[in-house]
C-alpha cells in the first residue's frame, strides 16, 4: 500500500506513508508529523520554479477566486487604513478617497493619543482578563459536550440533544441579556423568590466584580452548544474500526477516548485554539455594549467597545483606524506565536513551518 | 426527500457494536442527567420567550416584562408579523440570497481549501498569509462602502453576497479536514491519471461530507442572519431581506415606545411580545437545518470507505 | 448577528432622548397625530445680539400663518395646542397651487419602523397634491449615522437629505457645510413668500439652520420649553394618598415610602434627566455654555449644581428606590411604568399621550400626569431653554434649480399647519383609503397604519403644537405644563445659535455622558467625576472657553 519515491512525475517524494495503518484512516491521527517532513524534502529538493508551477497550477487556479475576492473586498479598502496617520476628514474633498490626499498628516499622533489614554489601557486589561477567562472556562466546554454527545448511542437522543443545544446561538445578545436580567436581575425571578424568604438585595446583573464571570456564563450558554458542531464533524470521520481495534487490544471506555477519540480531535482543537488566541483581542462586542451601563465602563469596556465608542460614536475615523491597526498587529503576533507553540507540541496549527 | 427515511431509520433501535461493553447504570444516569440539565438550561429561557410571544398584551403589560407563567394565549403577534406580504417577500429575498450565497461561498471555499491543502505546493504559504491577514485587519466602513459603490454593487443583491462571500476561518477548517484525509487515497487516483479537480470531486468531497455540511451551515447561517450590509448598501425597501424587515417591524429605537410599528401603536399588541415572536421566528431555520446536518454526523460513517 | 442587534447601538441616552423627538414627531399613535415636542414660537426675541442682524439677512422673512388658530396659543416657549375635533369640511388650504413641477428628486431620511413600498397610495397621493415626484430612500433610523457618514463621503449624495442633530458628531458637522447648498438665493428675505408654510416657521428655528455662514437647513421646529417631564401614575398616587413631592428631599422620602421590592414596586426609573431641571443644570452641547451673573463663561459641568444633581440621583440609586432594570438599563422603562412597577418615569412629554392611548383599552384605570419641576430646595426651578430646532433637511450642493424648487415644494407641503388639508394628508393620508373620521376623531385603517408613517413629516414641520382629537385633555395638559415650566425658563448666552465647535475639541465632552451613567449607579467615585472635569479643563476645555468667549463677544450674547 505504501507509495514509493518517484511515483510523482516531478520526482518529489510524496508525503511519507503514515506509520500505523490504523491512523491512515481518515482522521489524521498522526498527520502532524507528515507535512513537516514533506516541506523539508521539497525545500531540500530545490525543484525549479517552473516545474513547481506546472505541477501546482491546478491548485493555484483553484485558490485564485478566493484570493481575488479577498484582494478586492478586503485589501483595497484596507488601504484606507493609512488614515491612521492622518487627521482624516472624509468630507473635506469631493469624495472619501480624494479626501485622503487633502487631510493633514499627523504621523503617529493617533497612536500616542492611544498610549496616553487610560481608558484604552483599562479596555486592554479587561480584554486580556476576559480572554484568559474564556479560554479556560469556555473553550473546553464544546469539546467536552461533543465527546459526551458522541458517546450517546441512541440516534434520537443525540439528535434531540444536539438540536436543543444549538438553539441559543440563534438568540440575539439583546435577548440573552434580557432573559438573564429577568432571571438574575434585581427584579428577576431569583431576587423575587429570595425576597419572599426575607433575603433582600440580590442583583447579579449590576455587580461589577462578578461581571467577568457573568459574561463568560452568558457566552457559554449562548455559544457552547453551537461550538460542538465542528468537533462532531471531526468525530464523524473516525472509523469504528479504530475503536474496534482498540477494544480488541483490551482498551476500556476511557482509554479508547484517550487513544482514539481525542487524537482524532487534536488537529481541529489545535487549529481552533490557534485562531482563538489570534483573536484574543476580540472578546465580544454587542454583549458588552448592552451591559456597560449596568456595571460601568471600568468593568465592561473592552477594546471593541472602546473603538466603537471613540471611532464610530464620535466619528473619529483616524483614531479608530489606529487602534484597529494595533489590534491587528497584535493579533498577527499572537497567531504566529500560538502556531509556533502548536508546532512545538507536534501539531500542525494553521500552516506548517 | 430522504429526510423521512432518515427519520425512520433513526427511530430504529440502535445497534451497539459487539465490542463495546454495556455501560454501567451509574454512567448512564450521570450522562443522561447531565444532558437533561444542559437541555433544561436552554429550554427554560426558551419557554419564557415562547410564552411571552404568545401572551396577550394585557398580560405582558401587567407583568411588566417577560412572562414566565402563561395566562392566556394568542397568536396575534405571529399573524401580525406574517401578514401584509412584506415578510413573505422578504423571506423570498433571504432564501434566494442564502442559497445563492452559500453555493457561491462553498464553491470558492472548497476550491481554495483544496488548493491549499497539499503540503509544499507553490505559493500556498503566500496565499495563506494573504488570507490570514484579513482575519486581523479590518477596513473601515467608509472605504468599504466607497468600493462597493464604485463597483456599482449598491442597490444590488450582489452587495449582500460578494463582500462577505469568503470566510477565512471556514476555509481553514475545511483545509484542516482535507489535509486529514490520507494522501494515499489521492495518490493512487493520481497514478490512475486523475486531475486535481476530479480528485477533489470524487475522493475528497465524498469523504468530507460532515465538514462540508457544517461549513455550508456556517455560511448559510451567516447569510441568513446578516442585516448590516443590507442596511448600508440597499436603499430600496422592496429589496430588504428578512432580518432587516423584522428589525424594522419591532424596532425600538428610543425611550419612546410610541415609535414602534403600527400594530403596537393601535394599542392591540405589545412591543415585547412582538420582539419575542421575532426571536422564535429566527429559530425556525435551525429547526429546518438541524436534521439535514445531523445525518452527516453518524458515528463511524466512514467505515470501510477509507481502509488503508 | 441576529435581529434586534440594531437596538444595541441606540447609544447614550442623550442620543436616544433626542431621537425620541423624531420618533414622537413621526409616530401616529392610535391613529392620532403625535406631533409633539417640536415647536418654538416666540420668534425674534433675542436681545442685544449684533449677530442677530448679520444672521437676519440670511433668514427668510417671517409671515405668520393665519389659516387655523390654536385653542391654546404658545406661551413661554411652549407648543401650542388644538383641543377641538376634526371637521373635514372646514379644513383650510395652505398651499393654493402646486409648487412642484414633477421633476424627479431623491430624498434620504431616517425611518423608524417598516417603510412602505415605493409607489404606494400614500406616496402617490402626496406627490400628486404637492406636484412632486419623490423617490424615497428610507434608511433604518438606528444605523442612519453610519449610512449618512458613508453616503456623505461618496460622490453621489441624494438630492435632499434629512440630518438629525444627534448624528452631527465629529466631522459630520463640517460635512454639512461642505456638501449642502446655500438656500439663501431661494429663501432669504421675501423670497420665502413663495412657500407660505416655510415662511411661517419661526425665525428662531430658521436661525438654527445656518451652517457655515449660510442658510442650509430647513428646520423641524422644536419647543424651547422643557420637553422632558417626570410623568407619574396619578391613579396610584391618589389611591395610596401620596402627595406630589415639591423638593429633592421630599422626593427622596416619598420614594423610600413608595418602594417595596417585595411587592415589585419601585418609586422611579432613572431620574438623571429630571435632576438636571431640579438643580438647574444646563443642557449639553453648545447650549450648555452661559455667562453667569459674575460675568464668567462656564460650561454645564463646571456648574456646582452639576455635581449636586448627580449626587442626589446617586442617593436614589443607593437607597434602592430605582427599579433594578433601570439600574441595569435593560428592558422597556415605559412598560414598567404602565405595569405599575415604577411610579415616576422621566421621559419625553410626548409619551404621555402615547401611553394613554396605548393603554386606553387594556388598562382604563391608568391616569398619568406630569409632575411640576421643582427647585431642589423647594423653591422655583431654574430652567433653561432648549434648542429651537434639532432636525434639518438639506439639499445637496450642485442640485439644479428645478431640483431645489421641487425639494422646497415638498418641504413647504410638509410644513402645513394643523387644521389644513395638507396637514391632514401628510398625517393621515387619503380619507377613505387611509382613514375615516368618526365624531371628529380620525382613525387610520390598516393601510393607513402601514403606509402613513414617518417619511413626509421629516422634511419640515410647522411651529410645534399638540393635537389629540381622541384625548384632547392630554393635549391641553401637555401645553399647560410646558407653559407653567416655561415661566421659569431663561435662555443661555448661546441660545438659538447653531454652533459648530472646532473638530479638535469635538469629542472633548463626549465622555461625560457615560461618566454620569456610571457615577449615579455607583460604578464611579465622585472624585472620578471631579478629576474628569479638571482634565476636561486642562486638555482643551479652557481653550474652548476662549473660543466661545470670542464667539459670544463677536455675535453678542443671546440672554
Amino acid at each position: 500500500m505504501s507509495l514509493t519515491a518517484g511515483s510523482r512525475p516531478d520526482g518529489t517524494r510524496p508525503p511519507a506513508a503514515v506509520e500505523e495503518p490504523t491512523a491512515a484512516v481518515g482522521a489524521a491521527v498522526a498527520k502532524a508529523r507528515v507535512p513537516r517532513k514533506t516541506s523539508k524534502v521539497s525545500k531540500a529538493g530545490k525543484v525549479p520554479f517552473r516545474v513547481r508551477l506546472r505541477r501546482d497550477r491546478a491548485l493555484i487556479l483553484m485558490t485564485l477566486p478566493v484570493i481575488l475576492l479577498l484582494l478586492l473586498f478586503n485589501y483595497v479598502p484596507l488601504l484606507g487604513n493609512v488614515v491612521a496617520f492622518q487627521d482624516y476628514d472624509p468630507y473635506i474633498s469631493s469624495n472619501g478617497v480624494t479626501a485622503i490626499f487633502h487631510s493633514p498628516w499627523v504621523g503617529v499622533e493617533q497612536f500616542s493619543r492611544m498610549v496616553d489614554d487610560p481608558l484604552f489601557w483599562g479596555a486592554a486589561k479587561n480584554t486580556v482578563l476576559l480572554f484568559a477567562l474564556q479560554l479556560v472556562l469556555f473553550f473546553p466546554i464544546p469539546i467536552a459536550l461533543a465527546l459526551l454527545i458522541n458517546s450517546v448511542i441512541r440516534p434520537r437522543v443525540r439528535a434531540v440533544a444536539q438540536a436543543i443545544m444549538y438553539l441559543p446561538h440563534f438568540f440575539s445578545w439583546v435577548l440573552v441579556v434580557t432573559v438573564f436580567q429577568q432571571i438574575f436581575g434585581g427584579a428577576g425571578i431569583i431576587a423575587q423568590t429570595l425576597e419572599d424568604h426575607g433575603w433582600t438585595g440580590f442583583d447579579l446583573m449590576t455587580n461589577a466584580s462578578l461581571f467577568k464571570y457573568l459574561v463568560t456564563a452568558q457566552a457559554v450558554w449562548k455559544d457552547a452548544g453551537w461550538g460542538i458542531i465542528v468537533f462532531l464533524a471531526a468525530l464523524a470521520a473516525v472509523s469504528t474500526d479504530l475503536y474496534e481495534a482498540a477494544a480488541m487490544d483490551g482498551a476500556g471506555r476511557w482509554r479508547r477516548m484517550w487513544h482514539v477519540t481525542l487524537p482524532a480531535l487534536r488537529p481541529v482543537i489545535a487549529l481552533l485554539l490557534v485562531l482563538r488566541v489570534g483573536d484574543a483581542l476580540s472578546v465580544g462586542f454587542e454583549q458588552f455594549l448592552l451591559q456597560r451601563d449596568a456595571v460601568g465602563v471600568g468593568a465592561s469596556e473592552v477594546l471593541d467597545t472602546y473603538v466603537w465608542n471613540m471611532g464610530i460614536q464620535n466619528g473619529d475615523f483616524s483614531y479608530a483606524a489606529a487602534v484597529g491597526l494595533v489590534k491587528g498587529a497584535i493579533g498577527i503576533c499572537l497567531v504566529l506565536g500560538a502556531n509556533k507553540f502548536a508546532h512545538l507540541l507536534g501539531e500542525q496549527g494553521v500552516y506548517q513551518k | 426527500m430522504s429526510l423521512n427515511t432518515q427519520l425512520v431509520r433513526s427511530l430504529k433501535a440502535p445497534a451497539r457494536p459487539v465490542w463495546e461493553e454495556p455501560p454501567s447504570k451509574a454512567g448512564i444516569t450521570a450522562k443522561s442527567g447531565f444532558l437533561a440539565l444542559c437541555c433544561l438550561g436552554v429550554l427554560g429561557p426558551l419557554w419564557i420567550v415562547i410564552v411571552t410571544s404568545l401572551s396577550p398584551k394585557p398580560v405582558i403589560d401587567r407583568v411588566g416584562g417577560l412572562v414566565v407563567i402563561p395566562q392566556g394565549i394568542t397568536f396575534v403577534n405571529y399573524t401580525e408579523l406574517l401578514s401584509g406580504g412584506q415578510v413573505s417577500r422578504a423571506i423570498m429575498v433571504s432564501v434566494g440570497v442564502t442559497l445563492t450565497g452559500t453555493v457561491f461561498s462553498m464553491a470558492v471555499s472548497v476550491l481554495a481549501a483544496y488548493g491549499l491543502s497539499r503540503p509544499g505546493s507553490l505559493g500556498h504559504r503566500l496565499f495563506l498569509v494573504i488570507m490570514m491577514a484579513t482575519m486581523f485587519f479590518g477596513a473601515g466602513l467608509i472605504p468599504t462602502y466607497l468600493l462597493v459603490q464604485s463597483l456599482g454593487l449598491t442597490d444590488t443583491y450582489l452587495s449582500l453576497i460578494l463582500p462577505s462571500a469568503v470566510s477565512v476561518f471556514n476555509i481553514l477548517v475545511l483545509r484542516a479536514f482535507f489535509m486529514g484525509i490520507s494522501p494515499e487515497l489521492t495518490e493512487s487516483a493520481r497514478i490512475d491519471g486523475a486531475g486535481d479537480l476530479r480528485i477533489l470531486l470524487t475522493i475528497i468531497m465524498p469523504l468530507s461530507r460532515a465538514v462540508l455540511a457544517v461549513i455550508s451551515l456556517f455560511y448559510a447561517v451567516g447569510y441568513w442572519s446578516a442585516w448590516f450590509n443590507a442596511s448600508i448598501y440597499l436603499s430600496d425597501q422592496d429589496m430588504m431581506p428578512l432580518q432587516n424587515v423584522l428589525i424594522q417591524l419591532v424596532q425600538k429605537n428610543t425611550a419612546n415606545p410610541t415609535g414602534l410599528q403600527q400594530a403596537v401603536r393601535t394599542g392591540q399588541l405589545s412591543a415585547l411580545g412582538l420582539q419575542m415572536a421575532v426571536m422564535v421566528l429566527a429559530l425556525i431555520p435551525v429547526a429546518v437545518a438541524s436534521p439535514f446536518v445531523q445525518r452527516h454526523f453518524k458515528k463511524g460513517m466512514l467505515t470501510g470507505a477509507v481502509k488503508g | 448577528m441576529t435581529p434586534n442587534a440594531a437596538s444595541a447601538s441606540s447609544g447614550p441616552s442623550r442620543r436616544s432622548f433626542l431621537a425620541s423627538t423624531a420618533v414622537a414627531t413621526a409616530a401616529v399613535a392610535g391613529g392620532m397625530p403625535l406631533l409633539a415636542a417640536c415647536g418654538g414660537s416666540d420668534s425674534g426675541e433675542r436681545e442685544g445680539t449684533t449677530s442677530g442682524k448679520a444672521a437676519d439677512k440670511l433668514l427668510p422673512a417671517f409671515v405668520a400663518s393665519t389659516v387655523a388658530n390654536p385653542d391654546l396659543p404658545s406661551k413661554n416657549g411652549s407648543a401650542s395646542g388644538y383641543t377641538g375635533k376634526v371637521d373635514l369640511a372646514a379644513l383650510k388650504t395652505s398651499v393654493p397651487e402646486k409648487l412642484g413641477t414633477g421633476a424627479p428628486i431623491k430624498i434620504m431620511s431616517p425611518f423608524w419602523g417598516s417603510p412602505p413600498k415605493a409607489g404606494c397610495a400614500y406616496y402617490k397621493a402626496l406627490d400628486a397634491a404637492a406636484g412632486t415626484k419623490i423617490t424615497w430612500q428610507n434608511q433604518d433610523g438606528n444605523t442612519y449615522g453610519q449610512k449618512l457618514g458613508a453616503v456623505l463621503a461618496s460622490s453621489s449624495i441624494p438630492d435632499m437629505v434629512v440630518v438629525p442633530s444627534w448624528e452631527l458628531v465629529g466631522k459630520i458637522s463640517n460635512a454639512v457645510t461642505a456638501k449642502f447648498m446655500d438656500l439663501g438665493p431661494y429663501l432669504a428675505g421675501d423670497k420665502v413668500k413663495k412657500y407660505p408654510n416655510l415662511a411661517a416657521i419661526p425665525s428662531d428655528a430658521w436661525r438654527m439652520g445656518i451652517f457655515g455662514g449660510a442658510l442650509r437647513g430647513i428646520p423641524m421646529p422644536a419647543a424651547t420649553a422643557n420637553w422632558i417631564a417626570p410623568l407619574y401614575r396619578k391613579d396610584v398616587f391618589d389611591k395610596k394618598g401620596y402627595s406630589v413631592p415639591k423638593s429633592a428631599d421630599e422626593f427622596m422620602s416619598w420614594a423610600k415610602e413608595a418602594t417595596s421590592a417585595k411587592a415589585k414596586v419601585w418609586a422611579c426609573g432613572d431620574m438623571t434627566w429630571s435632576a438636571w431641571s431640579f438643580f438647574g443644570v444646563r443642557g449639553s452641547g453648545s447650549i450648555g455654555w452661559d455667562i453667569g451673573s459674575d460675568g464668567k463663561l462656564t460650561y454645564r459641568i463646571e456648574q456646582p449644581e452639576y455635581l449636586e444633581a448627580l449626587e442626589w440621583v446617586r442617593k436614589l440609586y443607593d437607597a434602592g428606590v430605582v427599579h433594578p432594570d433601570d439600574k441595569a438599563r435593560s428592558g422597556d422603562p415605559g412598560q414598567r411604568f404602565t405595569a405599575g412597577q415604577t411610579l415616576v418615569w422621566c421621559t419625553n412629554i410626548a409619551d404621555w399621550y402615547g401611553k394613554v392611548s396605548e393603554q386606553a383599552q387594556s388598562n382604563p384605570d391608568l391616569v398619568i400626569d406630569a409632575m411640576d419641576l421643582f427647585g431642589a430646595d423647594g423653591g422655583n426651578p431654574k430652567l433653561y431653554a432648549s434648542s429651537p430646532a434639532t432636525i434639518w433637511s438639506l439639499i445637496r450642493k450642485g442640485a439644479s434649480k428645478t431640483t431645489v424648487e421641487n425639494a422646497l415644494a415638498a418641504a413647504d407641503f410638509s410644513a402645513a399647519p394643523y387644521g389644513t388639508k395638507e396637514r391632514m394628508l401628510v398625517d393621515y393620508g387619503v380619507e377613505g383609503t387611509h382613514y375615516t373620521v368618526k365624531d371628529g376623531v380620525p382613525v387610520k385603517n390598516d393601510l393607513g397604519n402601514s403606509e402613513v408613517l414617518n417619511a413626509w413629516v421629516m422634511l419640515a414641520a410647522p411651529a410645534a403644537y399638540y393635537a389629540h382629537p381622541d384625548f384632547p385633555e392630554v393635549a391641553r395638559k401637555q401645553v399647560e405644563w410646558q407653559q407653567r415650566m416655561g415661566a421659569f425658563m431663561k435662555k443661555t448666552s448661546t441660545f438659538g445659535m447653531n454652533i459648530v465647535e472646532p473638530t479638535r475639541w469635538a469629542n472633548l465632552s463626549s465622555q461625560f455622558e457615560q461618566l454620569e451613567i456610571d457615577y449615579v449607579r455607583g460604578n464611579r467615585k465622585l472624585s472620578d467625576v471631579q478629576a474628569a472635569i479638571s482634565t476636561w479643563k486642562s486638555s482643551g476645555g479652557d481653550k474652548l472657553r476662549d473660543w466661545y468667549k470670542e464667539l459670544i463677544d463677536k455675535n453678542g450674547s443671546a440672554n
